[in-house]
């Protein structure tokens, strides 16, 4: 195998940059969907860095990190999607800033 | 084999404690075993604890200069023998005075556990495991004047026992303080080698803390008041605890630091006048007594303030044989009273006594050689150590003593003869009514002995108590015989040459250095027994004659009405110690439940609850219910983390 | 087969132009994705995404995270999310925001997420990784399934069922806890409710309680 062409820095840079659209996401959209879409891309981005770290010192526990974030991720989905469709049984609609019950 | 005479009484303790139910009466028969077994080792140990510097176990060690051992050399042998040998006697006694009990077996635990603590006391070869064992014989005592803990007056005099003896444990804290700051050590070898090159003021301050310790243990001024309040105990106890042995712990404390007091003449005048002043008070107050077992306390106070005299004057030998006789003479008299006690049904006051020669023969005549040895008839063993106690504070320079001590003797010669004159002439006066003979109408319960059903009149045999008595009478006799025979020749008299005492006392046999006393040694015992003839004369003539005996009951009412009021107040120091202490101490009690309670530690516990609350209104508007928000402020945190980690992070 | 080209690539600018081409896709389809206002322009923004980032495993030479990504990603979890916008669909405007109730929160937030990025950066480029060697590989050119070649398939393999063993089967438990929570909250659909959550306990004012009567003599 031939040396990695770019320098990893372009990647971890390149994921943080990913990782903070993410988490603008999520603070900014009111809708569900669209934030768990948000921790799908944040979720992503620290996938793309362990990648990068991975292959740098050449030593595949990272593969098997990104592997578990990824089922992680999966799980997380399933749940998150769950809830919204039980907030939207109750509340005919969905807005993330409804969801306000526990507020002091 | 010193282990196996330490631990057993405490095994023993333990054993009873646990199947005293099973045991039933064998719990006395096994406490008695264990007790008397510990003599018979400490007996085999006598030749080898003579041969050399003592008997060394060494047991822990954790630190330079800390450790925990036991040591057996002659004079805590003397002790152990006292403690094991008359204890031994006592706990057969017991069998048969507390055979009505229904808490048999837990007074055999408990003066089992009191046997094992005082033999901790004097094998510990140093500082730490003679303070284990100071309070361990105050915990003893507390429960067994506590031990009818269903009579008011027992629970109140057991506390203020406790008290007063935690006083004397601040006290001796405060010598071993004072001893390790300045030697870095707690072992008694280790201490006293560095004695002689240790400040006078050290010492002195150290001296003073071991006395105060001293005096809350053996019943000397001030700390005293607990000794005739403890006599609420069974009168076993009275007997062991507070006339032979735990109430003589302060003489051997003395006595073991002998080189602490060689080095301070100021603590030497200090303990010696406490001593006389205590030997002389306890006799006067002993003249006013109606409670057999409270003249008897007196009395104890009084002696023992002539064996604190003794050893604090620098005559430790004489101080030391006093302590031995005294040990047996004592118990001999508190086990007669017992049995008399036992055959009237707890009754106690003389006053209601009278003409018991005939009906208890036995006892009188234990309580006749008893006194005889305490007044110092020629002959017994109270007229030698007495004498020579008296005597070692001429030799040693204090004349004032001297004299005090001489009174002392007449005094006690007064007070003893009075009562055994009034509770043995005369006829008996058990029938008279209380009112006739001006005794006070008792606030007490008049129940001793809980006896269940089952066991009323199953008395034990009387040999049971009177075989200890008999047995305790013979060195009552002879005891003082030791103190014949000397490097001067087999008939030489006392001193520092005396050769079999002088065995126990190796330490202290050259360092007494006596000063030439004014007086020769006869002419100071004639005197003293001129003082001891005139005082037994005066009671005979007040108690005993034919012209007393006939009016006994006006005359004891008589004089149970005028009795001086500071004398049946006992000088007023219980009245001194509430005024001086219990009312402050109330006071400043009350002031806190008024003020700091309520104000400070309540209202800081107010507060706390009220900011609690104040924060939970404030912090509550954080609360949003907001998911946005909380993400907002995961990521503030995960900023600063960046923030941080930009700043001051090393990558590696 | 991609791997031997992009191999043959990193010799010269093509490596370099296909990560710079591929970055920027990537930054492109996760503007697009957080920023449209249906979900469903967003779900389609997010498989490319997702695409993007798996061509982007395979310049790293992941080809298992890259297979897993295509088709955990871009099958399963992007159905799931096509899925559930078809369910929610049916209702009436399921997906109308209501009023913002944090509306003063985008410039703070804006702040504060660039101070955060600003300071990765600064941590990232001042650190040692920007000087950082990479390991030349020894290892000789090898074909995809061959175990012992770095991101290959076996030797994923082989780590992940010896050496991770233990993480992998926590994985499972994962998984599972996952389906049993998914089945509990969405599966039984509670009974309808009124609007609002509260209870009518909670809701009732104290003047409204109960009288208090007396009883019977």
């Amino acid at each position: 195998m031939s040396p990695m062409p770019v320098d990893v820095l372009n990647y971890v840079l390149l994921s943080a940059v990913m990782f903070f659209i993410g988490v603008g996401g999520v603070i900014l959209r009111r809708n569900p969907l669209i934030v768990l879409m948000a921790i799908e891309l944040m979720f992503n981005a620290a996938n793309l860095a362990l990648i990068a770290f991975s292959r740098v010192y050449e030593n595949n526990a990272g593969h098997i990190f990104a592997f578990l974030v990824i089922t992680v991720a999966a799980a997380e989905a399933a749940i998150g999607l769950a809830i919204v469709v039980v907030v939207f049984r109750r509340a005919k609609h969905v807005d993330v800033d409804d969801v306000a019950g526990l507020h002091g | 084999m010193i282990f196996a005479l330490w631990l057993l009484p405490f095994a023993g303790a333990l054993a009873i404690w646990a199947f005293g139910p099973q045991l039933k009466r064998l719990a006395g028969a096994l406490g008695a075993a264990t007790v008397l077994t510990s003599f018979a080792i400490a007996l085999a140990l006598a030749g080898q604890t003579f041969t050399g510097r003592g008997v060394k176990a060494p047991l822990v060690s954790w630190a330079q200069g800390f450790s925990f051992g036991l040591l057996l050399d002659p004079l805590s042998l003397l002790w152990v023998f006292v403690i094991t040998g008359v204890g031994g006697l006592i706990h057969v006694y017991s069998i048969g005075y507390m055979s009505g009990d229904r808490a048999f077996a837990r007074f055999f635990a408990y003066m089992n556990f009191f046997v094992f603590a005082m033999l901790t006391l004097v094998l510990s070869d140093n500082f730490v495991g003679l303070l284990v064992g100071w309070g361990l014989v105050g915990l003893a005592s507390y429960f067994l004047i506590g031990f009818w803990f269903f009579k008011p007056s027992a629970v109140a005099a057991a506390r203020k026992a406790f008290v007063i003896n935690v006083v004397g444990d601040i006290g001796l804290m405060f010598g071993i303080f004072v001893l390790f700051a300045a030697t870095h050590t707690t072992t008694y070898a280790g201490v006293f080698a560095k004695a002689g090159s240790l400040a006078p003021l050290t010492v002195t301050l150290a001296c003073f803390g071991l006395f105060v310790a001293c005096a809350a243990k053996s019943a000397q001024l001030p700390l005293h008041t607990w000794l005739p309040d403890a006599m609420e105990g069974p009168t076993p106890v009275s007997a062991l605890i507070h006339a032979a042995t735990m109430v003589t712990a302060g003489v051997y404390l003395i006595a073991r630091c002998a080189p602490l007091w060689d080095v301070s003449p100021e603590a030497r005048a200090l303990v010696g006048t406490i001593g006389a002043l205590t030997a002389l008070t306890g006799a006067v107050l002993g003249c006013v007594q109606w409670d057999i077992k409270r003249i008897l306390a007196y009395s104890t106070m009084s002696q023992i303030g002539y064996m604190i005299m003794g050893v604090g004057v620098g005559a430790y030998q004489a101080g030391i044989l006093h302590f031995y006789t005294h040990a047996f003479f004592k118990a001999t008299l508190f086990l007669g009273a017992g049995i008399l006690i036992h055959a009237l049904h707890d009754e106690q006051d003389v006053r209601k006594m009278g003409g018991l020669a005939r009906r208890q023969p036995f006892a009188f005549w234990a309580m006749t050689v008893g006194t005889l040895a305490i007044i110092g008839f020629p002959g017994l063993s109270g007229f030698f150590s007495k004498d020579a106690v008296i005597y070692g504070t001429l030799e040693h320079g204090y004349p004032l003593l001297y004299a005090i001590g001489m009174v002392t003797a007449g005094i006690t010669a007064y007070y003893m003869c009075r009562m055994l004159f009034v509770t043995f002439f005369g006829s008996y006066r058990g029938d008279v009514p209380s009112a006739q003979l001006g005794v006070a109408a008792s606030t007490n319960p008049p129940v001793a002995h809980e006896a269940p059903s089952g066991h009323e009149g199953a008395h034990a045999p009387a040999w049971l108590m009177q075989v200890p008595v008999a047995l305790l009478m013979i060195p009552s006799v002879i005891a003082g015989y030791v103190w014949f025979g000397s490097r001067d020749g087999p008939l030489a008299y006392g001193g520092p040459g005396s050769l079999w005492f002088g065995y126990f006392t190796t330490n202290f046999a050259t360092r007494a250095e006596a000063v030439q006393a004014a007086v020769p040694e006869w002419l100071s015992t004639v005197l003293v027994l001129a003082l001891v003839g005139i005082g037994a004369f005066v009671a005979y003539r007040r108690y005993a004659a034919s012209a007393a005996s006939a009016n006994a009951v006006e005359r004891l009412r008589a004089e149970s009405l005028t009795a001086w009021r500071p004398l049946t107040r006992a000088l007023y120091f219980d009245d001194a110690i509430e005024l001086v202490f219990v009312r402050p101490a109330s006071a400043i009690g009350a002031a806190f439940a008024r003020v700091v309670d309520p104000q400070v530690l309540d209202g800081a516990v107010r507060d706390v609850a009220w900011l609690a609350g104040w924060l939970g209104r404030e912090m509550r508007a954080l609360q949003t219910g907001l998911v946005r928000g909380y993400a907002l402020v995961v990521v503030l945190g995960v900023a600063g983390f960046l923030v941080y980690f930009a700043w001051f992070g090393t990558v590696r | 087969m991609a791997r031997h080209d992009l191999e043959n690539g990193a010799e010269g600018a093509r490596g370099l132009i296909l990560f710079w081409l591929l970055a920027l896709l990537l930054i492109v389809t996760a503007v697009f994705t957080v920023t449209q206002k249906s979900p469903v322009y967003s779900v389609v923004g997010l498989l490319a995404n997702f695409v993007v980032l798996a061509t982007l495993f395979l310049t790293l030479d992941a080809e298992f995270v890259f297979v897993i990504q295509i088709v955990v990603y871009g099958g399963a979890v992007l159905v799931l999310f096509v899925f559930v916008i078809a369910l929610l669909s049916s209702g009436v405007g399921p997906f109308a925001e209501g009023p913002n109730r944090m509306p003063r929160a985008l410039v703070p937030a804006a702040f504060i997420v660039l101070v955060a990025f600003a300071a990765l950066v600064y941590g990232l480029v001042r650190g040692p990784l920007a000087t950082a060697a990479v390991h030349p590989s020894s290892a000789p050119l090898g074909a995809a399934g061959d175990a012992g070649v770095f991101g290959s398939i076996a030797d994923f393999g082989a780590a992940l069922f010896t050496t991770h063993l233990l993480p992998f089967e926590v994985t499972s438990l994962i998984l599972m806890v996952a389906v049993v929570g998914v089945v509990m909250l969405a599966g039984d659909a509670p009974p309808e409710r009124t609007h609002g959550s509260h209870s009518p306990q909670v809701r009732r004012k104290p003047r409204e309680r109960e009288p208090i009567v007396k009883a019977g003599r």
